[in-house]
């Protein structure tokens, strides 16, 4: 929900409420003083009726004015002293129509008998003010409703313009493109604050970017240089005279120990860069393609395990970079060579939705931690990172990589 | 017979990469800072320039603008430590030839610098001859005594990484790399190796070529003409 609608629904809302109420105590109040009036006038014409018995000692003339009626009736002298208010339905002779009015009973007593006198008001005038004023009250409270909506509706979300704006900026943000989010021209305090923040913010942003990337640069450089090292005295040291067996097999060791940190190290930086979204080259690339120009790359390796290999490939192109796809395709590879069996095979399909890599091989036991750093089977003479360096790429391109077994083991790219 | 220079300021590096090179009347140059390899590409021609970008008092990339500049055809290879592909990208722009992450290994050094330099050899012939073997690279064929030879693509790269690395013991963590790339991740055992070398063995036996290829130590191999 909008900030902009719910707060022109608690708006309405309250509006709404507070209208009604008042518009409740405003009729209560207007109906109480016109009955307090009417109520008045017929204790006045009470008043004329008892001085005009006292002073002739004989009734009036029941008489019917327009809006007034006047009747006696003779009652018994329990009821002397009666006297009561009433609101009633009465027919106007006039109109010859029922209308609403306000009857007082009371009683004079003339020669020893009790009287009682009714006299009926027509409430019809004071029942139409009120209907008036309750008209004109919910004519403004619809005009004060609708006028409300509108100002919500247009001059708020005017009102919120430079924040959507903001906010788009800051979705289309690439830290790697070192660009600035312009300030929105506007005067409300707040969104000059978070401009001004926002912009810090992508500066502060654009300067850690910067120093991660120089850091990622230096300690790869200042790492190599000693693997390097390493590297050339041992095949300086090779070319010198005469080992013995024993001494080859040492020299291999320490071969197999260099390569394997220079990879793992490689391969940390790799992570480090992709985590931080460090490799742009993002391009359009023919999936097939690659994946049988990786078949022929890998033909010797499927020999020598004598693999058998099932392909299904359909064209597909996907927009990323062409050395990830690359280093998640050798990774899915070297995966289904490495833990497959002698004499097994490989089932590769690919198609618009997505990569299906199928291996035979042993079963093993990490499923849950299959993507996590590190995390391999015993009998693995790999180094553990090259399906969390996969995931990590697929996680780039917002592509769900699934791992699954029965006879096989299946891994599926869904693009 | 090739003419090289190799700037890089890590002394144990050049060190190795000097004694490597140097020996079948290969001249081998050294300059551990951009002035002095400033001073030498101006006054001397290389067939080869070994560059680090990483120097101490510049940057490697800007002699490379240099050499453009005095438009000098020197075949330049770049060492890097930076696995990074725009630098890669910005110094093949720049007019290098190749470049090659480090950590490497000397025979794979070996063998791209000799394929520069025989790229660079426009007015010899891209022959390599080796006793009855004739090899040209760029048609890709072979001859032994004259009779031609027909190798797998992955032979024929295995026979001229021997080749670039005559008398060298090339090790099969090396070779492998070389044939099939370093960004593999292959698994640690080499063995497949074997199978690639004992096919070429056989394939050159056949054609009466005599053995040159020698198996040193379980690590690798060495061509050598003994």
């Amino acid at each position: 929900m909008k900030l902009s609608s719910r707060y022109n629904q608690v708006n309405i809302f309250t509006s709404l409420i507070i209208l009604v109420i008042t518009g409740f105590i405003y009729y209560l109040f207007i109906h109480l003083i016109l009955t307090n009036k009417l109520d008045k006038d017929l204790a006045v014409e009470e008043e004329e009726i008892r001085q005009y018995t006292h002073t002739y000692q004989k009734l009036p003339l029941p008489a019917s004015y327009i809006d007034q009626q006047l009747s006696f009736t003779q009652a018994p002298d329990s009821l002397a002293g009666f006297r009561e208010f009433s609101y009633v339905g009465y027919l106007n002779p006039k109109d010859n129509e029922e209308e609403p009015g306000r009857r007082l009973v009371t009683t004079v007593n003339l020669k020893g008998k009790t009287i009682l006198i009714t006299i009926t008001k027509s409430r019809v005038e004071s029942e139409d003010l009120v209907r008036v004023i309750f008209l004109i009250t919910l004519a403004v409270t619809l005009i004060l409703l609708i006028s409300l909506f509108v100002i919500n509706r247009f001059l708020l979300n005017r009102l919120w313009q430079p924040f959507y704006n903001i906010l788009k900026k800051m979705k289309s943000f690439e830290v790697s493109k070192m660009e600035t989010i312009t300030a929105e021209p506007t005067k409300i305090d707040e969104f000059i604050e978070l401009n001004s923040s926002v912009n810090a913010m992508a500066s502060r942003v654009r300067q850690d970017y910067k120093e991660l990337k120089t850091f990622t640069d230096n300690a790869s450089h200042e790492m190599m240089t000693p693997l390097a090292v390493i590297n050339s005295k041992l095949d300086s040291l090779l070319q010198t005279e005469a080992f013995t067996a024993q001494q080859g097999a040492i020299l291999e060791d320490i071969y197999q120990a260099t390569g394997k940190l220079s990879r793992l190290h490689q391969s940390l930086l790799l992570l480090a860069k992709i985590e931080n979204n460090l490799i742009a080259d993002t391009q359009d690339v023919d999936f097939k393609l690659l994946v049988e120009l990786k078949l022929r790359q890998f033909q010797e390796l499927f020999e020598q395990g004598g693999l058998s290999l099932e392909l299904d490939l359909e064209n597909k192109t996907v927009h990323m970079s062409r050395y990830l796809a690359d280093i998640s395709l050798n990774n899915l590879f070297s995966n289904a060579v490495r833990h497959n069996i002698k004499g097994g095979k490989i089932v590769i399909k690919l198609s618009e939705a997505a990569l299906v890599i199928s291996n035979s091989g042993k079963g093993f036991e990490l499923r849950d931690h299959l993507f996590d750093r590190f995390s391999k089977s015993s009998e693995s003479e790999g180094m553990g990172l090259g399906l969390a360096i996969t995931k990590q790429i697929c996680n780039l391109y917002g592509y769900e990589i699934s791992y699954d077994h029965d006879e096989m083991h299946t891994f599926s790219i869904l693009f | 017979m090739m003419k090289i220079l190799v700037i890089e300021d890590e002394q144990a590096l050049y060190e190795s990469i000097l004694t490597y090179f140097t020996g079948e009347g290969n001249v081998c140059e050294h300059a551990p800072d951009f002035n002095s390899a400033i001073q030498k590409i101006e006054l001397y021609h290389y067939d080869c320039i070994l560059l680090d970008l990483g120097l101490p008092d510049g940057e490697g990339l800007e002699l490379l603008s240099r050499l453009k500049k005095l438009n000098k055809k020197d075949g330049v290879l770049i060492i890097s430590a930076r696995h990074s592909l725009d630098d890669r990208l910005a110094g093949l722009d720049l007019g290098a030839d190749d470049y090659l992450v480090k950590p490497f290994h000397l025979s794979e050094l070996k063998a791209r610098v000799s394929a520069i330099v025989r790229r660079k050899n426009f007015d010899g012939d891209n022959v390599i001859r080796f006793n009855e073997i004739n090899v040209d690279v760029f048609a890709m064929t072979i001859t032994v005594n004259n009779k031609p030879l027909s190798l797998t693509k992955k032979e024929f790269d295995l026979l001229v990484y021997f080749l670039s690395n005559k008398n060298k013991v090339v090790t099969k963590n090396a070779m492998a790399e070389h044939l099939w790339g370093d960004e593999m991740d292959l698994s640690d055992d080499f063995d497949f190796i074997y199978t690639h070398v004992k096919n070429l063995k056989k394939k050159l036996a056949e054609a009466t070529c005599k053995d040159y290829i020698k198996s040193v130590y379980g690590i690798g191999y060495k061509f050598t003409a003994i």
